[in-house]
């Protein structure tokens, strides 16, 4: 079987081809083809060798929803609501995006996702227990559907107050538009996730009416390429919560499509990490404008709460991996502020003009002039030799920075990367010590073009004994797409009191949503052997607004089962705050069930070619902050494709290669796994 | 008859010095780093934690961490400014009266404290303070403030108590009481406070989330003085917060030296019979000296003797100060993050007259001091109007809160609902409409998380179109709110801006004042004034808030005539208003602007306009 997993990205289009039989692995990199990204896919796979025609499963990771968003370029969007809440869209959470400010930009009402021209008022009143206090007029549902599509729109929300509880009117609104409007896509906040808060719920319905058209058509036109360059294989999509899904589930719910780059970029540094036997792991992807971060613990990649997801400024209320995304990049630019402050990003260079050592115009230094000027990137074997840089506009931009700040050259440029370096672990302690995890406990998996060149010193930075770089650090994120499985999150809220638990019901809605996931699954083509549920509850102290999520038993509940849930959320709780109130009763807010059904996947690669005993290419000085300090050792550079498994060596040294460059600093040690990837001992 | 002069009371700090021993910019940038990811850390757990809605969804709270002199060294940048710039005036009165009484803080300590007339904000804001020990010298203190539900006053809830007669009648009073002692939990503190409060399992276990929280604070300074060694993070503190200074400095030398001055007034108790309750003036002069800018409140209204609606002059007034000069000198949209430290205080100089409404003296009452605060930020934002256009609104519309509460088998439900305002027209871009303005930036509670735990129900959330100050950049709408009782229920109401428009800048037109209606079952409509105290309602019953909108800036008749026709196809104004108050004719069937008739008006207009004027 034929495997091709294609991540497009802002830049680069990074393809995989996998033969799960002879275990040959082809790769790919080729420039993005934004105005239709869906050429540059069909151009990359072809490059990538001759049998792209005979894949059997392509998994694509996309941002087509991501920058519809973010540019603010996708459908006209109406909405039908409840009488009386027509603005609830634009007044939000009433609350200012920033504390300190005046003349900030509200993106809810300066970037109107529906404009309120476009979002039309039904008689209908769902009660907080899913009763109806008011039914739904339906002829006020047709009358504004016409007008929606009489006014242009193609894109059609239906959200209605309460509807979490009781998604009866959202559907019957939901046929009624359908038939007055059958071209319109139309989306219902309840079918996307129905969770309460109704701002959040609403706002995540409305930017998958947003993004929908886009991603609907994009799709097609894929599905068509890949048509005509004589592809027939089944096309299925990575998304935000980490589970791969068919292109049809895709089209209809976009909106969970938008973290599918970088949470490929996780599922990739989990599987790297797994497959060398590790499972407490922080996943590191550091590209040119930003590094972004994920968590695996024992039990799996750690997913976001509801609340704390947000794209473009809107709140995102659908299950997605915690992904953080750092400002710190390779292009990230070093300053000294009107204060006199040292900083580095977020802003980038970006590709153009790009760093200052580019030669394209940019004279700010980046962390990569840094990286240029402290000797551990090489001019000569940029992007593999590939490009020309030059190191003397590199010394000149940090030279002048480090003049402002009292410095010499050197020292603003080790300056930069400590920075960048802190900035990246303090977002990692946000996410493993401020939420009960040990770092000591955990490796490092780094990639991404930067990636390797700092993950060493962040991790002595948190106490992290190892870091892991995988073989391929370029186009990691592209194998994590190979490493996805199919998965539905199903919700259904309760509102229900440990202490009167119901569990005869909460067993016919386990029993109800584990069909639904099976039956999807199922038309998916998905054996019954394949397929995992799991099931979990969301719960909180009675009165608190936040939940945490404890796994439940699959099967029969009883007062065991209600028992062994305290236990598991007291301590939870005092893992993820440090501090647990056992007295107090636990409300269970919603029941979970994830389905997964098992893909085909990524197979063990065969080792690397290389054999002999490695020699250093090169021997050249190379500077390193440590304690305060700036230290020069001669420090010998390798080839990494010619180290063969098993090759051990004591930093300091730097491993170069196609896509990426590895700092092993001095006092750390590396070995070539079987597998290829680089551990290295910090 | 004479009168003895009134005596002035003076707020200032010292100019920053530099650190003891220099720091180098990178550990600096490290060590500022660390502190904001440890502030963050400590709010973001405080709101988990914690059960009532003011805190866990309005994030009504404030995080900071403070050095051995009680200087502020960083915040949380979740938690509301009102809650975090008042922390070292808290610190301070909490240190006060330590000295009073010859006490002194131990290792394993945490004290309570919500004096307003010892740096608390007002009482309901309760501060929890754990100094923190490294190696047995006190560094440092962790602390946390956040609003509290109830805390004892004389009707349920802590808003809306506006009739509460002197400090007592607000409720309890914690005058720096140390509630754990060395590590042991003083339980009949904790008794004390269960028996006096309503609602006290949520009050009780907000309070210890924050004791919990502090102590996260406090866990994360020693590791961070573990790591870098204390030297080296006190000089950095110590650059940090010159930095802040230098920041804010630079931005007042830039405005012209001089003395500007601006009037604003509150509602008061609007169905008082006695006038000195009622439309009080609040007065502010700025006088801009060099990089050293002087607020003067001299002039504003003499204290409510009486009434809840006197302002705290420390925890207050100071704080609607920083907070609006802050927004409006360092404006987090167009400056660099200027870490928000006691730095950013010292070149700024407060005077108020004691005994004035911004500066009381107990035993007056001050629980109510939100919305005239929010005028205090307002007239000052008018009196810089003149030096600064590009960096101001137009006038604010102002908020409302109300307590409802209610029993339920012998216990108290209580919860508390906040409304918006509206920020005016700004230059080149309209107001902001429906949200939390100037020194306070809380959160509304979701309407299905209201509904599935209290006995109310929200009917209608919408904007207040058409009736925002006209201008070339428009007012912010308000938000109209119907909440209707489920069952009999209680409720109070402090509010303010019945009365007094947002005032228009620059050409623009006022705002609209606000109004609450009563709406009974029968539909019977009864007009409520901005503040009350205690008033039942009966199953089906409505109230109604209706919040001010606010005031627009510039003429209306320069606005771009495509964007009033977009405000009518969105029905923010009326066609009507599209003509009379920006001279754009618009074609109802068409949907466009009728360019001619429109040119033919709008001359039409400021010919009249200009007639009128001379």
């Amino acid at each position: 079987m034929k495997l091709a997993g294609v991540d497009v990205g802002g830049t680069f289009t990074d393809v995989i081809v996998v033969d799960t039989e002879s275990r040959r692995v082809r790769i790919h990199k080729v420039p993005s083809t934004p105005d239709d990204p869906s050429r540059g896919l069909i151009e990359g796979l072809t490059a990538a060798g001759p049998e792209a025609g005979e894949v059997d499963f392509l998994v694509h990771g996309t941002t087509i929803a991501t920058n519809s968003l973010l540019q603010h370029d996708g459908a006209r969007v109406g909405m039908i609501t409840t009488r009386g809440f027509r603005d609830i869209l634009h007044i939000a959470r009433h609350q200012r995006p920033l504390h300190y400010s005046i003349q900030m930009e509200v993106p809810w009402q300066d970037r109107a996702l529906i404009r309120r021209r476009d979002r039309k008022v039904v008689t209908e009143r769902m009660g907080p227990r899913g009763e109806v206090i008011t039914p739904l007029d339906e002829q006020e549902v047709a009358t504004a559907a016409r007008e929606l599509r009489e006014a242009g729109v193609e894109s059609i929300v239906i959200g209605f107050i309460n509807s979490y509880r009781n998604p009866e009117h959202e559907e019957r609104a939901r046929s009624i538009v359908e038939e007055v409007a059958p071209e319109a896509f139309v989306t219902t906040s309840a079918s996307l996730f129905p969770q309460f808060r109704e701002y959040e719920r609403f706002t995540s319905a409305a930017i998958n009416g947003f993004v929908g058209l886009r991603v609907r058509r994009y799709l097609r036109r894929l599905v068509e390429r890949m048509r005509e360059a004589g592809m027939h294989a089944e096309l299925r999509l990575m998304r935000s919560n980490g589970g791969v899904a068919t292109a049809e589930f895709a089209a209809r719910y976009p909106a969970t499509l938008l973290l599918s780059g970088p949470a490929a970029g996780v599922l990739a540094g989990a599987h790297v990490g797994h497959a060398c036997g590790r499972h407490h792991l922080i996943t590191l992807d550091m590209g040119g404008t930003s590094a972004d971060l994920g968590i695996v613990t024992e039990r799996g990649i750690v997913e976001a709460t509801a609340r704390d997801t947000f794209v473009a400024g809107y709140p995102v209320l659908i299950p997605m991996i915690d992904v953080h995304s750092v400002g710190a990049g390779g292009g990230s630019v070093a300053y000294v502020d009107p204060g006199g402050a040292f900083r580095v990003g977020p802003r980038s260079a970006g590709a153009r003009p790009g760093p200052a050592c580019y030669g394209l115009g940019g004279s700010e230094p980046t962390v990569t002039d840094a990286n240029l000027v402290l000797g551990r990137l090489r001019a000569d074997h940029f992007l593999g030799g590939e490009m020309k840089v030059e190191p003397a506009l590199a010394q000149r931009a940090v030279g002048e920075l480090g003049a402002r700040l009292g410095l010499s050259t050197l020292e603003a440029a080790a300056g930069i990367v400590t920075l960048v370096d802190h900035h990246m672990a303090n977002a990692i302690r946000s996410r493993t010590i401020q939420k009960g995890h040990d770092p000591r406990h955990f490796t490092l998996v780094a990639f991404g073009g930067a990636g390797p060149l700092h993950a060493a010193a962040v991790a002595r930075l948190l106490g992290v004994p190892e870091v892991i770089v995988p073989r391929y650090p370029g186009i990691t994120s592209a194998m994590g797409l190979l490493s996805g499985d199919l998965k539905y999150d199903l919700i259904q809220n309760e509102f229900m009191l440990d202490t009167e638990a119901d569990l005869e019901r909460l067993d016919a809605d386990f029993r109800r949503l584990d069909a639904e996931a099976r039956s999807q699954l199922r038309r998916d083509g998905v054996a019954e052997v394949d397929i995992r549920i799991r099931h979990a509850a969301d719960c909180r102290y009675l009165g608190q607004g936040y939940e945490l999520r404890v796994p439940m038993p699959e099967g029969h509940l009883d007062a065991g089962s209600i028992r062994r849930l305290r236990e598991e959320f007291n301590r939870l709780h005092r893992e993820e705050y440090g501090h647990a109130f056992p007295d107090n009763p636990i409300e269970l807010v919603n029941i979970r069930v994830v389905a997964t059904g098992r893909l085909p996947r990524m197979p063990e690669l065969p080792p690397p070619a290389g054999s002999g005993t490695p020699a250093p290419i090169d021997r050249a000085g190379v500077h390193f902050a440590r304690d305060g300090g700036l230290e020069t050792h001669a420090t010998a550079f390798y080839e990494r494709m010619r180290l063969p498994v098993g090759t051990r060596l004591e930093g300091p040294a730097v491993l170069l290669q196609a896509d990426s460059t590895v700092v092993v600093p001095p006092g750390a040690g590396a070995e070539v796994l079987p597998s290829g990837d680089l551990l290295i001992q910090v | 008859m004479t009168h003895a002069a009134p005596v002035v009371d003076v707020i200032e700090y010292e100019r920053g010095r530099p650190p003891a021993r220099p720091i180098d910019p990178v550990t600096a940038r490290v060590i500022a780093g660390a502190l904001d990811s440890i502030a963050l850390e400590v709010g973001h757990k405080l709101t988990r934690m914690s059960y009532s809605s003011i805190i866990r969804e309005s994030e009504d709270f404030g995080v900071a961490l403070l050095d051995a002199q009680g200087r502020q060294i960083c915040e949380c940048a979740l938690s509301t400014p009102l809650q975090l710039g008042p922390i070292p005036g808290y610190l301070r009165g909490i240190l006060r009266l330590f000295e009073e009484r010859g006490d002194r803080f131990e290792e394993g300590d945490v004290v309570i404290h919500n004096s307003p007339y010892h740096g608390a904000s007002h009482g309901p804001d309760v501060g929890f303070c754990v100094p923190v020990f490294h190696r047995g010298d006190l560094v440092g203190f962790s602390f946390t403030t956040a609003h509290h539900l109830d805390i004892g006053s004389m009707t349920p809830g802590s808003c809306g108590i506006v009739d509460a007669v002197d400090a007592y009648a607000e409720g309890l009073q914690f005058k720096a009481i140390k509630c754990y002692e060395r590590g042991r939990r003083n339980e009949a503190v904790w008794r004390l406070l269960r028996d006096n409060v309503r609602a006290s399992d949520m009050v009780v276990g907000d309070m210890e989330a924050q004791v919990a929280a502090c102590h996260i604070g406090a866990q994360r300074y020693l590791e961070l003085l573990e790591r870098h060694g204390r030297e080296t993070v006190e000089a950095a503190t110590e650059e940090l917060m010159n930095y802040s200074e230098r920041m804010l400095r630079r931005e007042i030398e830039r405005l012209p030296d001089g003395t500007y001055s601006a009037e604003g007034h509150i509602d008061g108790f609007a169905d008082d019979p006695d006038p000195s309750r009622r439309d009080q003036l609040i007065k502010v002069t700025v006088t801009v000296e060099g990089d050293t800018l002087t607020v003067d409140l001299t002039g504003t209204a003499p204290q409510v003797p009486d009434r809840a609606i006197n302002m705290p002059f420390v925890g207050t007034v100071d704080v609607a100060i920083y907070v609006t000069l802050r927004s409006i000198l360092l404006d987090q949209a167009t400056h660099e993050h200027v870490p928000q430290n006691s730095g950013l205080v010292r070149p700024i100089r407060i005077l108020a007259e004691r005994g004035s409404l911004a500066n009381p003296t107990f035993p007056c009452a001050t629980i109510a001091r939100f919305c005239p605060g929010n005028i205090v930020a307002d007239t000052l934002m008018a009196a810089l109007a003149p030096i600064c256009p590009d960096r101001v609104a137009a006038g604010t519309a102002n908020m409302k809160v109300i307590a409802y509460s209610g029993v339920v088998d012998q216990r108290y439900w209580v919860y508390m609902d906040i409304t918006e305002g509206a920020y005016g027209g700004r230059l080149g871009r309209d107001g902001v409409d429906a949200v939390d303005v100037l020194y306070a930036n809380t959160r509304n509670n979701p309407i299905e998380d209201i509904e599935a735990h209290y006995p109310l129900r929200v009917t209608r959330y919408e904007l207040r179109t058409d009736r925002s100050g006209a201008g070339r950049w428009r007012g912010g709408m308000g938000s109209i709110r119907d909440m209707q009782f489920q069952e009999r229920a209680h409720m109070s109401l402090e509010g303010d801006g019945h009365r007094h428009p947002p005032r228009g800048a620059f050409g623009g037109y006022d705002g609209t004042p606000g109004d609450v209606v009563l709406i009974e079952r029968d539909g019977t409509e009864l007009h409520l004034p901005s503040k009350f105290q205690s008033r039942w309602a009966e199953a089906g019953d409505v109230i109604r808030t209706v919040s001010p909108c606010a005031a627009g800036y510039g003429d209306p008749l320069e606005r771009d005539p495509q964007q009033v026709l977009d405000d009518v196809l969105d029905e923010f104004i009326s066609l009507e208003s599209a003509r009379t108050l920006y001279g754009v004719v618009i074609d109802a069937a068409s949907k466009t602007v009728d360019e001619v008739a429109t040119r033919e008006l709008r001359a039409a207009m400021s010919e009249q306009a200009s007639v009128g004027s001379e």
